[in-house]
């Protein structure tokens, strides 16, 4: 076995089966083939190309993040409930790693699909952004409030996996929140409402997103828009305490889910 | 409705003597913080105002609204230029100012004047300087190098996820 902490060896056990074994690969290979679409659309469909090589940017980024962020909250969403029911979360409890390691462990595994997606996107900013000097500006920009985001979600899709009875439950509830943040985002501008700019405050995916536009597409500095980042902070400082408070109390057994 | 009281805003702007003049009649001045902006089609440009009262009383509530006028003669629709361009200002103690920013994506090569507009409840309206802004035509991407790396990334990604369930498959056969 693996020496270190606890943490560290569920993590790298956790991350060998979800790149070895696992779904870590095709997962990124979607991701990729959805990034190559949106980029190839916005640099060559004439509808789209109507964006300015910075909102292409822009664009693509938010696209990058928040699939990345999806991808690792269903990943993360699985990681009690799935053991559970496979009846393999036995055999980890009957390891001396302590129940706040295992959850840790679990989350940074989650958190390497994370940095993988968002190294994969790294072309096609680099491709999208050259010329107008934004590349090195997106790329730090996106791996700040993507991962900010990502270990927020990733938190909560545990939490919500150690909560549930089932598998199923587990995503269909993680899928529905990340479903009911992005769907504000399909609402018509109302710049000038409070209801509109406290709606995109409140949700963190929104506020993270209009952060990105407003430093990326109107060229704000990165400290004007600042107060944007306070919900997705709230968020992992929330989800993050949660888990690592409470969440060790639901990593046990339920009785009639497999293997229990 | 909405483009006629725009198209009224705009005919009694230009009607009137650029800026200061106006303002220091009705007490309130405004003034943009840029007098030229040069840039090309699709760019978001920031613009502020800063809107003080130089009268001897506070003044009443008004609105602030932004418009954009073709130097060309060509259409402008506001609305594409800025999703805001109405804000409110509130009421202002005598030497207090007030300072509004104006967020327009430039949707039409050309040159433009961007100027704003003091709306009180009575009195003139009181209009800003304008500033001029000249829009060249927007830089294309370069579709052919993002083509070879939407296929490139894909393709090496989906050739190792293959290897890799190929050698587990292997290893468990």
């Amino acid at each position: 076995m693996t020496k270190g902490p606890s943490w560290r060896v569920v993590a790298v056990q956790e991350s060998r089966d979800l790149w070895v074994s696992g779904r870590g690969p095709v997962l990124l290979f979607a991701y990729s083939v959805l990034l190559s679409v949106i980029s190839y659309l916005a640099g060559t469909n004439q509808v789209l190309n109507f964006l300015e090589q910075r909102e292409a940017v822009n664009l693509t980024l938010q696209v990058a993040v928040t699939v990345g962020v999806l991808v690792t909250l269903l990943v993360s969403a699985d990681a009690v409930s799935g053991e559970r029911e496979r009846g393999t979360l036995e055999s980890l409890l009957l390891t001396p790693m302590s129940r706040r390691g295992i959850l840790v462990g679990k989350l940074t595994a989650a958190l390497s699909l994370w940095g993988a997606a968002f190294l994969v996107g790294i072309p096609y900013l680099w491709v999208l952004g050259r010329g107008v000097e934004l590349v090195g500006k997106a790329l730090v920009l996106g791996v700040a409030v993507g991962t900010v985001l990502a270990v927020a979600l990733a938190a909560f899709g545990l939490l919500v996996s150690a909560v549930s009875n089932s598998n199923k439950a587990s995503l269909a509830v993680s899928f529905l929140v990340l479903l009911a943040l992005f769907a504000p985002a399909q609402l018509p501008p109302m710049p000038t409402s409070w209801i509109g700019d406290a709606i995109t405050r409140v949700n963190p995916l929104g506020s993270a997103t209009t952060y990105l536009s407003a430093v990326l597409v109107k060229g704000h500095d990165w400290t004007r828009d600042l107060s944007y980042l306070i919900s997705p902070v709230v968020a992992l400082l929330v989800a993050g305490g949660l888990l690592v408070a409470v969440g060790p109390r639901f990593v046990r057994l339920i009785g009639g889910v497999n293997g229990s | 409705m909405r483009r006629w009281c725009a198209a009224a805003i705009v005919i009694t702007a230009l009607a009137l003597p650029q800026g200061v003049a106006a303002a220091q009649d009705a007490g309130m001045e405004i003034t943009l913080d840029q007098s030229h902006v040069t840039t090309s089609v699709g760019r978001v440009l920031t613009l502020e105002s800063r809107i003080l009262n130089r009268g001897s009383a506070p003044s009443a509530p008004m609105l602030a609204h932004v418009n954009v006028a073709s130097v060309d003669g060509g259409y402008v629709d506001l609305e594409d230029w800025s999703a805001e361009v109405t804000q409110r200002v509130d009421a202002l103690q005598p030497g207090q100012d007030v300072t509004l920013t104006w967020d327009l994506q430039a949707v039409n090569a050309g040159s433009f004047h961007v100027y704003v507009v003091l709306l009180p409840n009575s009195g003139p309206l009181v209009p800003s300087a304008s500033t001029r802004v000249d829009v060249g035509q927007k830089r294309n991407l370069n579709a052919g190098g993002v083509l070879p790396v939407a296929i490139a990334v894909p393709l090496i990604l989906g050739i190792g996820a293959a290897a890799i369930r190929y050698r587990v498959r292997r290893r468990t056969a």
